[in-house]
């Protein structure tokens, strides 16, 4: 009965090993003048959670439009199961199994949990089955467990990490094969990020292919199988997360060895030599960069 | 109390069993257990006023309210609660209040028409013209002039979708230019009679449900209703979910039928009920069913809560607000008929003065909210109700027109401030 269960197939977290679900090749993408996306490849598989990092321009939110049909692309492949398709609107985006959660979620804070799971797709249209999305909203919710205490609640009294749940929970009601979630942590605190953190690893173990857009370094680190890092709308390296370092990850979002973060790391481990170990990358600082060519 | 709903325990949890759906299973029914939804008589009291601490007043205000205004009422005139005014009250306060249902239509999707008063007066014209002048079947004016107001609420749709003007400014311009096309209409005379035996003037005016007939329309409605909840309740117990008690439906019903008995046995001591009650309180629960039980009324809500949600869930946000517009106009001109037909006579002034204004200030202050998502059919009847008995209160004071303005204008001035503090506290509590 659960749909994401038969999903599960045997090779989850083989990056090396299974067909991708979806591939990207060469897509592009300019604004006017602006190319915000120059040929950027991707790959993800099911049961693989594939951060995509990069600075501020670097092309994560055009990456984003164009998987959920927001903005097609100008050049490139899209392939969903080895086939080559066309992503030109968010209608084929929901047909192909691509579904994204943007960063405000889309929710109406009026209507209550269940309202809001179905959607635009309530059962039973001219008298509205409440039991019937209720129960299916449970299921949903279970498959994720995730523990709400009520549905019946409207949206807009329930927490940040709640509120992603019942976000990625609705996209789950069309049965999809991607979802992108786009900055799932950034306007959250740490118990709630965890949360959200908890719900992605649950959603790679039920067999879906995960993107995460993010820049949050630490938790990219903590729920990744591999990051893709794009630097000024190109591919700038691509890591399994086991084999890849702090300052690794830094130089390629910054396209340099010699950058604000490293010069600084370097600086307090001068410093304070006793202190050791490895320096501590906070991802707020690679905003105040000064990005030497 | 209100600390459990907003930091509920921890949503996602680990511990619990992953992948065992047994412990899951569990803790999900514990978690249901604990959760707030209204069990026994106790806890829906409890329920409530846990809500209205958050900012979610209900009904409360507005019944409190009108339980005030009938006390002062009656303490300064004794005709007031007698049957013959309440039964002029029932009949009075329908035209305004169909106009109302039209508003809260418009309100929930965040919008406003401010010109149902001169839509109404346009549709008794219009009505005026075909029956009288043109010495059509009634039917055929009642058409014309429902006609003319879902070409209006259509007019407005377009210009709001397709031009995006602003609902405030568009049917600002509409309260003025439907004047203007109300007066055409009648150009060259002061109205039509409609003659006080045509149909439609008796039924408004004459007809009432005799006394056994209301008795078991009584019994039918709390019987229906109640069974419709038993129901719900078994359908939901039956697959876990929480439900209403048995206990506390019945009691609800039983209050509901006292109640309503009660009424019918007050009114039948003159007149009776009259015919155009009835078949407004019809209306109000058609119209609530549409709003809280179809996907067409979700929708409503939806576009009203977030616009842009709504558009990305897939939902015709045009369409929304098309079918929002025409509701309200088409509305606003069945309140012109009847107006028209309690008086009699289609004239220059129907639909203008407060209508416009009283209509608004119902929805309003029966519990919708000015800013969208928010609101109910009921609130309609309710914030007519208010309305209309300050009205026939201050005529029996037989006060100046003036004083009525005055009052009616600070009561809806009241009305939107609480709207507007508990929409704050509702924010403060995490209630949206």
């Amino acid at each position: 009965m659960t749909v994401l269960e038969t999903r599960a197939d045997g090779d989850r977290r083989g990056p090396g090993g299974a067909e991708p679900v979806l591939r990207l090749r060469g897509i592009s993408k300019s604004f006017g003048a602006v190319a915000a996306l120059g040929g950027v490849d991707l790959d993800v598989r099911a049961g693989e959670v594939v951060a995509v990092v990069g600075d501020n321009g670097a092309g994560k939110s055009t990456l984003v439009k164009v998987l959920s049909g927001v903005h097609p692309p100008d050049a490139g492949t899209i392939e969903r199961d080895g086939r080559q398709v066309q992503l030109g609107s968010p209608a084929d985006a929901r047909r192909l199994g691509i579904a994204t959660v943007f960063q405000d979620l889309a929710l109406c804070e009026n209507l209550d949990v269940t309202a809001n799971l179905f959607l635009g797709q309530e059962l039973r249209p001219w008298a509205l089955d409440d039991v019937g999305m209720e129960v299916r909203s449970w299921t949903l919710l279970r498959e994720l467990s995730a523990r709400l205490p009520t549905l019946g609640v409207p949206v807009s009294s329930l927490s940040g990490g709640q509120r992603q749940t019942v976000a990625i929970a609705r996209t789950l009601l069309g049965d999809p094969r991607v979802i992108v979630l786009d900055e799932p942590t950034a306007a959250l605190g740490v118990a709630q990020t965890a949360e959200v953190l908890n719900l992605v690893e649950r959603l790679r173990d039920n067999g879906l292919a995960v993107i995460v857009i993010s820049h949050n370094m630490e938790d990219v680190r903590a729920v990744a199988d591999r990051i893709c890092v794009l630097r000024l709308g190109r591919n700038n390296g691509d890591f399994a997360v086991d084999d890849v370092t702090n300052e690794q990850l830094v130089a390629a979002i910054t396209g340099a060895d010699d950058n604000a973060v490293s010069r600084r790391a370097e600086r307090r481990a001068g410093a304070a030599p006793a202190a050791g170990a490895e320096p501590t990358t906070s991802p707020s600082t690679t905003t105040d960069q000064e990005v030497t060519p | 109390m209100s600390q459990e709903v907003r930091e509920p325990v921890a949503t996602t949890g680990t511990s619990a069993g992953a992948g065992t759906d047994a412990g899951t299973e569990a803790a999900v029914r514990l978690q249901r257990e604990l959760a707030n939804e209204p069990q026994g008589i106790g806890d829906v009291v409890r329920g409530t006023i846990r809500r209205a601490r958050g900012g979610d007043l209900g009904v409360l205000p507005v019944v409190g309210g009108i339980v005030v205004i009938w006390v002062v009422f009656q303490l300064t005139n004794r005709s007031f609660l007698s049957s013959t005014n309440l039964i002029n009250l029932t009949i009075d306060l329908v035209p305004v209040g169909v106009i109302a249902l039209g508003i809260v239509c418009v309100l929930l999707v965040g919008e406003i028409d401010l010109s149902v008063g001169s839509m109404s007066g346009v549709s008794a014209a219009v009505l005026g013209t075909v029956f009288i002048r043109w010495e059509l079947p009634l039917v055929l004016g009642v058409l014309a002039a429902l006609a003319a107001g879902a070409l209006v609420g259509w007019i407005y749709a377009q210009a709001y979708n397709r031009l995006g003007v602003p609902s405030f400014v568009i049917t600002l311009a509409g309260l003025l230019g439907l004047l203007g096309v109300q007066l055409w209409v009648l150009t060259g005379r002061d109205g039509y009679n409609l003659g006080f035996d045509s149909p439609i003037v008796r039924f408004t005016s004459l007809a009432f449900v005799p006394a056994w007939l209301a008795y078991a329309l009584v019994v039918v409605a709390v019987a229906a209703s109640l069974g419709l909840g038993l129901a719900g309740s078994r359908a939901r117990r039956a697959h876990d979910l929480p439900a209403v008690s048995t206990q506390w439906l019945l009691l609800r019903s039983a209050v509901l039928l006292l109640a309503l008995a009660f009424a019918v046995y007050y009114l039948s001591l003159k007149r009776g009920v009259p015919w155009l009650f009835v078949c407004f309180i019809g209306l109000v629960l058609a119209m609530q069913y549409l709003l809280t039980r179809t996907r067409f009324g979700r929708n409503l809500y939806a576009v009203g809560g977030n616009t842009e949600a709504a558009r990305r869930a897939g939902i015709d946000v045009r369409k929304v607000y098309t079918s929002a517009f025409v509701l309200c106009s088409s509305l606003a001109a069945l309140g012109g008929i009847l107006a028209a037909s309690r008086l009699g006579a289609a004239t220059q002034d129907t639909g203008t003065g407060d209508v416009n204004l009283n209509a608004i200030a119902a929805a309003v202050i029966g519990g919708t909210s000015l800013f969208g998502g928010r609101g109910t059919a009921i609130s309609a009847l309710l914030g007519i109700l208010v309305i209309g008995s300050i009205s026939s209160g201050l005529t029996l004071q037989q006060l100046d027109s003036s004083y009525r303005f005055m009052i009616t204008g600070a009561v809806l001035l009241l009305a939107v401030a609480l709207d507007s503090v508990a929409r704050r506290s509702r924010q403060a509590s995490g209630r949206g």
